[in-house]
This record gives C-alpha cells, structure tokens and sequence, in this order.
C-alpha cells in the first residue's frame, strides 16, 4: 500500500511546487475525503480502500494498467512481512522434523555407542535411510547445537548428562528451536496442558 | 595472503537432479565416494574453483553458498559475529581434518569459512 501513498505524496508535492497556497484541505477536497483521512493516509497510520484507490487513480489521470498495478502491489506482503513468514516457515519445519523424524534421534543414539565411526554412510545403513537423509539430519543437528564434530572429528552430541530417552531428546530439541527463533525475532506459540 | 573463494556448494532438495543437470550440461563430474557422502564437483578445468552439492531441507530453497579460506574458523566465527553475522553451523570438523562454519551476513545471505587447506 505504501506505493500508492507515495505517489499521492509526490502529486500533493508537485501541486505544492506551483502553488505555494495550495494546502492539504485542498488535496483531500479534489480526491473527495477529508482532511483528516488524507493525512492520515500520508503518514501511513492509515490504509486506503481499493475502491478509494481506484477513484483516486481515476482523478490523478491513471491509466487501467497503471491502476491494476498499484491495486495488484496492495496484495504483495511488505518486505519485512516476507522475511518474517520466511522465519516462521523456516523454524516451524524445523520443529515438524524434529518431531516427525526419529532419524535425528537415531544419530544422537548412535553416537554414545563404543567404536561409533562418524561416516554418514554407515550412519545411513544403521538407520535405514539414504545418505541424504542422515546428511539433512545431521546438518539439522548442528544448527540446534545438539550434535558437535570437534576437532578430533569425533560426533559428540550436546544433551548433557545423563540418559535421555527420545521424548526427553525431542523436548530438549524444541526447546532450543525455540530459543533460536526467538534469536530471530520469531515467537513460536506455546500450547498449555 | 587474503582470503579467497576456496569452492562454491550448491545446496539442492533434489541433489541428485542437480548433479544430473550440471554433469549433463558442463561435463562435470561428481564424486560422493567420502565418509559423508558429499557430492564433490570436479570441473575438469584448472581455472576457477570446485564445488559440490549437499542436500538440503524441505523448507529450504535451492541456492549457492560460497566457501572463504580462513586461518582459523573459531576466531574467525567470533570476528564475523562482532560485524553483525549469524553464525547457522558453528565451527564443524570435516572428514579431511579441515574446519569449517556456515553464517549469514546481515543482509542474510548464507556464507561458509573453511581453514585453508
């Protein structure tokens, strides 16, 4: 919407440049609204209507294709509104593997057994997947630093002491999915109960 | 010594696919026969740099990420986050005794450092 803001803005502006006298009651009159919504308009504490869109493109002169843009631009999310779906998107899938997928668990599990080799493919045919899918998983586990591969290139994972079962893994996991979007400015819901 | 663009990864949600693509178009060939899998691209040209292929999440679209040499990639994390980068994998070992992390810049755009080889 802000496009369309803009360009009332320039055309208040340019009336301004050949009338100095020319005032903001003046704009709202030739638009047809009050001086109040237009300003309210130009300071973007207000939305304009598509129908009030479109009979204002009418009175600046637009022609249909240039309206259709500016009608079309009201339904693009804003750049920021983007990015943060983007973030939801992203650390809400990586919750739905977390708890869909007991691949990660699996690893995690390996990884405490004596003489474990970190090699995803043997990791691949002890768990029953294709390499990708330990590959995916284990990149998973690194971003939610629960798994490590230190210098010594031995896989460690990062759960703590003591014995964890999968629901305790899968609760600790989420709770760092958490904790991550939160970094990123992304509040994933909690459910009570 | 500066620190130069070491190898290019493609990150892909159908890494078989794309090896398909770029082997079938440019002659390259790839080679997943390591402990992780990792699909290495040889260009067959002594110019420019290698690459490979590594599978990436559902969620996630498909898209280049460049690897940077560095001395140190746990100092160099720490410098990267002092300038406002996002490190996504912190300092990660890899089968060859080489080092490596991935960030995002502040922009968002993915990057990798990997210690010199």
């Amino acid at each position: 919407m802000w496009e369309f803001r803009e360009r009332l803005a320039r055309e208040f502006e340019a009336r301004r440049a050949n009338n100095v006298r020319y005032s903001l009651r003046a704009f709202a009159a030739f638009l047809g609204t009050d001086h109040s919504t237009l300003s309210q308009i130009l300071r973007g504490k207000r939305d304009i209507p598509s129908n009030q869109l479109r009979l204002w493109g009418k009175k600046l002169g637009m022609t249909s294709e240039e309206l259709a843009v500016y009608v079309a631009s009201q339904y693009v999310p804003s750049r920021q509104a983007r990015d943060r779906q983007e973030q939801l998107r992203h650390w809400t899938a990586e919750g739905l593997a977390i708890v869909t997928d007991s691949c990660h668990w699996q690893i995690v599990e390996l990884t405490r057994e004596p003489g474990f080799r970190g090699d995803c493919r043997t990791v691949a045919v002890q768990v029953g997947v294709p390499v990708d899918h330990v590959n995916v998983a284990l990149a998973r586990l690194l971003r939610l630093r629960l798994l490590e591969i230190g210098p010594d290139r031995q896989w460690k994972h990062l759960l703590g002491p003591g014995r964890h079962t999968e629901t305790s893994f899968r609760k600790l996991a989420l709770t760092r999915i958490r904790e991550l979007a939160a970094r990123d400015g992304v509040k994933l819901l909690r459910v009570q109960g | 010594m500066g620190n130069p663009v070491m190898q290019f990864q493609i990150l892909s949600t159908a890494p078989d696919e794309t090896a398909r693509f770029y082997s079938d178009l440019f002659g390259w060939t790839v080679d997943a026969n390591n402990p992780l899998g990792y699909r290495e691209i040889s260009t067959g040209a002594r110019e420019g740099i290698q690459g490979g292929i590594w599978p990436s999440p559902p969620q996630a679209p498909t898209f280049v990420q460049l690897f940077i040499a560095v001395d140190n990639v746990r100092t160099f994390s720490r410098k990267a986050e002092g300038a406002g980068a996002k490190v996504v994998i912190p300092p990660t070992s890899l089968p060859d005794g080489s080092e490596m992390a991935i960030l995002h810049d502040p922009q968002g755009m993915s990057f990798g450092i990997v210690t010199r080889s």
